[in-house]
């Protein structure tokens, strides 16, 4: 019977079970893993999920190591330039005690405070910028001494001894001493010890600290001056150095003290120009690598998805053969994870090289040493090519696993659909997850995230009405134009999927491009190579002729002089002025700051400054001190043309024959205070009242480093008021020195040096400019895989469609001339949806993200569809010409294999 | 004599857009070991499905069928993948051999998969067997069609399975390179006392086979050995179930 028998067999078998082991070891699995892959990647079939890959890596480890090396090196130079890690300052002196809690804590400590001041020589005298240091300091960088006036410099070990100050060079000439002379500052008397060449911290601070030459004492030396008294203009500043842990702490310790209004602040909150400079290309540099990885992982995905339809037989004949579902997973596992580790080694070796290289190109402006790069980077490669391998890679190749061994008698054995969505909802999961870890931003993340998918669903239903508009049955065999229409609507979710494929890469490419250039003009426009380096201020009328002429003698080329005045408003229609911005708020206008720092403009500089007390004007500049009804105070200035960088936005300037009583306000400044165009303004000034009418707004470049005013006056409206003058120069080089002539002419004109700040910052936009352009490129080479594998992706189908066309009689021709179509379709397509994607991102990310003013780029939308047609049929066409070129008997033999 | 495969009244339907569509219906076979049998029909007559059906390359919709001693309808994929590793090899029309793999490797995968150390010993004699020492490192697509076949049939003998499934073995060879296989794979069969199943509609190659197996519209129409009806369905056959599945 043949129960009895099938017993027997069962028993033979398990016999022989006994005697081998079943299944293949892993050693084995690892063997035949990487067998495909050698085979495959020699094959072509591997080659650009691993070029991708390779890609993602060394772009993001590339970008990590620049940005991870110059952060440091940005870290250590910056700490050179506070002369300490961190600094804490203010207009009253912070409690003590702060200082032994920092010491206790390991850190090294300094202080110093700074006033400006008159000092005289039995000669003369000059309004210096007074600074009293502890004799610690600096922590961090080197004082620069020299022995006489303008001579040779050499590294100081200590400060200025009690009773001995240091100047600059400047100094001397203009008092008519020499080093050894005595000189007096308040009522003390100290000896000129050294000439002071270079301080690190010279930069930093308030205007006041900048407004005039460098005068170095002992912090000793600050009582016998009697200079300061309350009330007087005096910034203290704390220094801190040491190990960044105990900085942390300290930090937080000094947050959780009751009360405190002062914070611990580097480098950047200090230097804001710099900072932001930092900040927009740190955004762009993290922009850039997520597109690449972005990008790379997409083509990952499009080659793994391809990749694993041809292995569908592979796997259909292993399980035939007796592989489990596990076994076949654990191959391709390890076969990802093979290739894994294949792009991790060659993508850091390229990141790095390519990391040299942006080094090497910026190499004459870095003045930095660089430090060793830290391991990190390297991590984060490897970290986002498995993040890629997995979210990309990974699912489609998990679908092999239910592949039916069926599939070796019948090729059309359905793969089980569940499998199907998986990949793209791993692939969309992988790319926000990369968003989130870079941005470090859930908000960000999830706005990008919703904005992504209306794109998307927008981009879908677009090209999806647009292909079945006007469908027809059959092949259309009869025109290349009807041929290749009828293909696109036929495979008209393949061809939607292209489109979008096409559309996100050239949506990246062109964001990534356009926010370059923007950037890029946006920072030549900021400060151009003629940027004026200084501000005088606190001239008089009675001095504008003089100094024309003292241009003219010299070859200099002068600036429009601006009269500057105080001025409060009171009232808007009749109503009290809101006051716009709570104190801490106020804009950091450079020509406010430094008026009010300079005590220029004010109602009585000049007696202060020469009864040799500081000015005593408080932080925000107003004069009066009634907390309740404080009127807003303001530089104001007239002219009758509008100065650079200036744009009426509403309203109009006014021409040649102004009427008095008009003003021109700041656009953003009038939003915060309500007003509208002939609003009826009541500013006070000099006790006097003044009527005028609001007649435009306008936008101004604050960060210029240029005078610029919220009011502008017509001319005629204020020149009844005693106004001092303020305006810009450029001084270079050697010519620096005219500044003392200028000084020794006109001693009571306040010079602001910005010459160091705006060199400082030039340099660094450079700098990043240069790497930001060599990341776009990273990042062009990343889309251009991407274009490469979608349309490879599509070939198997049309090496098919195109063979029975041929079978069929149709020309070489006409299917190249179809094919053409149909790609130049999809590409104009992909490029209209993407110059209209690239605008909407960039509007969302220039107007929040960099902050910069949005403007849609016109020529981009003629370009974008073009670019797109030509790209797309120019690639389809050169990867499909083999189709045509390979003889339709082949194509169907092997198809039919 | 053991029985190899049994099929018990086994039917395959699938699911059509408005209907089920019947492959087969009511199939009950019993092959021995060492027995040649050969499954002819027309073109659509099953005979492939069939063949999967035995080889558990897929499940039947209906009665049970057994493949070396085990019942096919209790196992999942992965055990039958591993029955099928220990038990049963195959040829098939379009060779399915690996491409990415070497002959000499595509003869080693199923001996490996038995992590038997001497694969590679094992593989180069059968290659050498079946006339093929010099294309050891060839690939796939470095071979004819016949030398193609010829690696495949190495493969099947090279995991020792006690019972070959071959699905029309010279459906895609010229007449004299399909005689020369033919010749190779039944000299192979007897040295190895393997039991073959063969696919085909060549009458020629069912002729060389000690049994046929005639299939029509997916119901056996005819089988040269059936002498004795009552054993070859077995004796579980129950009265009345043949109606049931019809």
């Amino acid at each position: 019977m043949s129960a009895t028998n099938h017993q027997q067999g069962l028993s033979n078998k398990r016999k022989g079970e006994q005697q081998r082991n079943t299944g293949l070891g892993l050693a084995g699995l690892i063997r035949l893993a990487t067998r495909f892959l050698w085979r495959d990647l020699r094959g072509g079939e591997l080659k650009l999920l691993t070029l991708s890959l390779i890609m993602a890596v060394c772009s993001v480890t590339a970008i990590a190591l620049f940005t991870d090396r110059l952060e440091r090196a940005l870290l250590n130079e910056s700490a050179n330039m506070l002369a300490a890690d961190r600094v804490l300052s203010g207009r009253q002196q912070p409690p003590r005690e702060w200082l032994q809690e920092a010491q206790q804590r390991g850190l090294q400590t300094g202080e110093f405070i700074s006033f400006a001041s008159m000092v005289f020589s039995d000669q003369g005298n000059i309004l210096v910028s007074a600074k009293a240091v502890s004799p610690s300091y600096p922590l961090r960088g080197d004082l620069l001494v020299a022995d006489e006036p303008f001579g040779a410099s050499y590294i100081s070990d200590a400060g200025p001894a009690p009773g001995t100050v240091w100047v600059e060079s400047r100094v001397l000439p203009a008092l008519a001493i020499e080093v050894g002379d005595p000189l007096y500052v308040g009522n003390a008397t100290l000896t000129v010890a050294q000439v002071l060449v270079q301080e690190p911290d010279r930069q930093q601070g308030g205007m006041m600290e900048n407004a005039g030459p460098r005068l170095l004492m002992n912090l000793e030396d600050v009582p016998a001056t009697q200079i300061i008294q309350p009330g007087s203009r005096v910034s203290y500043r704390y220094l801190f150095a040491g190990e960044q842990q105990a900085l942390n702490t300290f930090a937080d310790w000094l947050d959780a003290q009751p009360e405190n209004e002062y914070r611990l602040r580097d480098v950047r909150e200090e230097s804001e120009e710099v900072s932001e400079a930092l900040d927009r290309a740190e955004s762009f540099l993290m922009l850039g690598s997520l597109f690449a990885v972005t990008l790379a992982g997409l083509a990952i995905a499009l080659t793994a998805r391809r990749y694993s339809h041809r292995h569908f037989d592979h796997v259909a004949i292993l399980k035939t053969l007796g592989l489990t579902a596990s076994q076949i997973n654990t191959m391709y596992g390890l076969l990802l994870g093979i290739l894994w580790v294949v792009a991790v080694l060659t993508g850091s070796i390229a990141g790095w090289l390519i990391h040299e290289a942006i080094l090497a190109l910026l190499g004459s402006l870095m003045q930095v040493a660089l430090p060793a790069a830290s391991i990190t980077p390297f991590f984060i490669g490897a970290l986002t090519a498995l993040l890629c391998l997995t979210a990309f890679a990974l699912p489609p190749l998990w679908g092999l696993r239910s592949v039916s061994p069926l599939r070796v008698l019948r090729k059309d054995v359905a793969v089980d659909g569940s499998s199907q969505w998986l990949p793209y909802t791993a692939g969309v999961g992988g790319i926000l997850a990369l968003i989130l870890w870079y941005s470090g931003d859930l908000y960000l993340t999830a706005l990008i995230a919703i904005a992504v998918s209306l794109v998307f669903l927008v981009l879908a239903l677009a090209s999806y009405l647009l292909l079945k508009s006007g469908t027809a049955s059959g092949m259309r065999a009869g025109s290349a134009w009807l041929l290749a229409k009828s293909a696109l609507s036929r495979r008209s979710q393949q061809s939607v999927l292209q489109i979008m494929v096409f559309a996100v890469t050239f949506m990246s490419l062109l964001t990534l491009s356009l926010l370059r250039s923007d950037l890029i003009s946006d920072w030549q426009a900021q400060l151009p190579e003629d940027t004026p380096n200084h501000f005088m201020m606190n001239i008089t009328a009675a001095q504008l002729p003089g100094i024309e002429s003292f241009y003219e003698q010299r070859n200099l080329e002068g600036n429009p002089f601006y009269p500057m005045m105080r001025a409060a408003l009171l009232t808007v229609n009749g109503e009290p002025a809101r006051r716009p911005w709570d104190d801490d708020e106020q804009p950091r206008n450079l020509t406010e700051r430094a008026a009010e720092d300079s005590g220029a403009g004010t109602a009585a500089p000049a007696s202060a400054d020469e009864s040799g007390q500081a000015a005593t004007v408080n932080e925000s500049g107003e004069v009066g001190d009634t907390e309740s009804v404080r009127p807003v105070t303001r530089q104001v200035t007239w002219t009758s043309s509008l100065p650079p960088d200036n744009e009426v936005v509403a309203g109009q300037w006014w021409d040649e024959e102004a009427r008095p009583g008009e003003v021109s306000v700041e656009q953003d400044y009038a939003e915060r205070l309500g007003l509208s165009l002939g609003d009826e303004l009541v500013f006070e000034i000099e006790g006097q009242r003044v009527t005028v009418n609001v007649s435009s707004f306008r936008t101004v470049r604050w960060d210029n480093m240029q005078p610029n005013f919220f009011f502008i006056f017509s001319p005629g409206s204020l020149e009844q008021f005693g106004a001092t003058y303020l305006s810009t120069l450029l001084l270079e080089g050697e010519q620096k020195l005219m500044l003392n002539d200028m000084l020794r002419a006109f001693p009571t004109i306040v010079v602001l040096e910005v010459d160091a700040i705006i060199a400082q910052i030039q340099r660094i936009i450079f700098q990043v400019s240069s790497a930001i352009e060599l990341i776009a490129a990273l990042v062009l080479v990343s889309g251009a895989l991407v274009l490469l594998a979608c349309v490879n992706a599509t070939l198997g189908e049309r090496y098919r469609e195109n063979a029975i066309l041929r079978t069929l009689g149709a020309s070489r021709q006409l299917i190249l001339r179809a094919m053409l179509f149909e790609y130049a379709f999809i590409g104009a397509v992909s490029g209209m949806m993407a110059t209209l994607g690239a605008e909407a991102a960039l509007y969302f990310l220039q107007t929040q993200v960099f902050e910069q003013a949005f403007r849609l780029h016109i020529w981009v939308w003629l370009a974008g569809p073009v670019l797109g047609t030509a790209i797309i049929a120019g690639i389809g066409f050169a990867a499909t010409r083999r189709v045509v070129n390979t003889s339709p008997l082949l194509v169907l033999r092997q198809l039919a294999d | 004599m053991t029985v190899m495969v049994e099929a018990r009244q086994v039917g395959k339907s699938v699911k059509t857009h408005d209907a089920q569509l019947h492959i087969l219906s009511d199939i009950s076979l019993v092959i021995d070991k060492a027995e040649s049998v050969a499954i002819v029909g027309a073109s659509g007559s099953g005979k492939s499905t069939l063949l999967g059906l035995m080889a558990g390359l897929d499940q039947a919709s209906e009665g049970e069928i057994w493949l070396a001693g085990e019942l096919l309808n209790d196992m999942d994929e992965d055990a039958r993948a591993k029955l099928r590793g220990q038990s049963v090899g195959f040829v098939f029309q379009s060779f399915q051999l690996l491409p990415s793999l070497t002959a000499l490797e595509n003869v080693m995968l199923p001996i490996e998969l038995k992590q038997d150390p001497q694969a590679r010993h094992k593989a180069t004699q059968l290659l050498q067997r079946v006339g093929l020492a010099d294309r050891l490192t060839h690939y796939p697509n470095q071979l004819s069609g016949g030398e193609q076949q010829r690696v495949a049939i190495a493969r099947a003998f090279a995991s020792e399975a006690s019972i070959l499934f071959a699905d029309e073995p010279t459906g895609n060879l010229d007449t004299e390179t399909g005689a020369t296989v033919i010749e190779l794979l039944f000299e192979l069969n007897a040295e190895f006392s393997t039991t073959l199943i063969l696919v085909t509609h060549d009458d020629r190659l069912a002729a060389r086979c000690a049994r046929t197996v005639r299939l029509s519209s997916g119901r056996i129409v005819g089988d040269s050995a059936k002498a004795s009806p009552a054993e070859n369905t077995g004796s579980v056959t129950e009265p009345g179930q043949e109606s049931a599945q019809a």
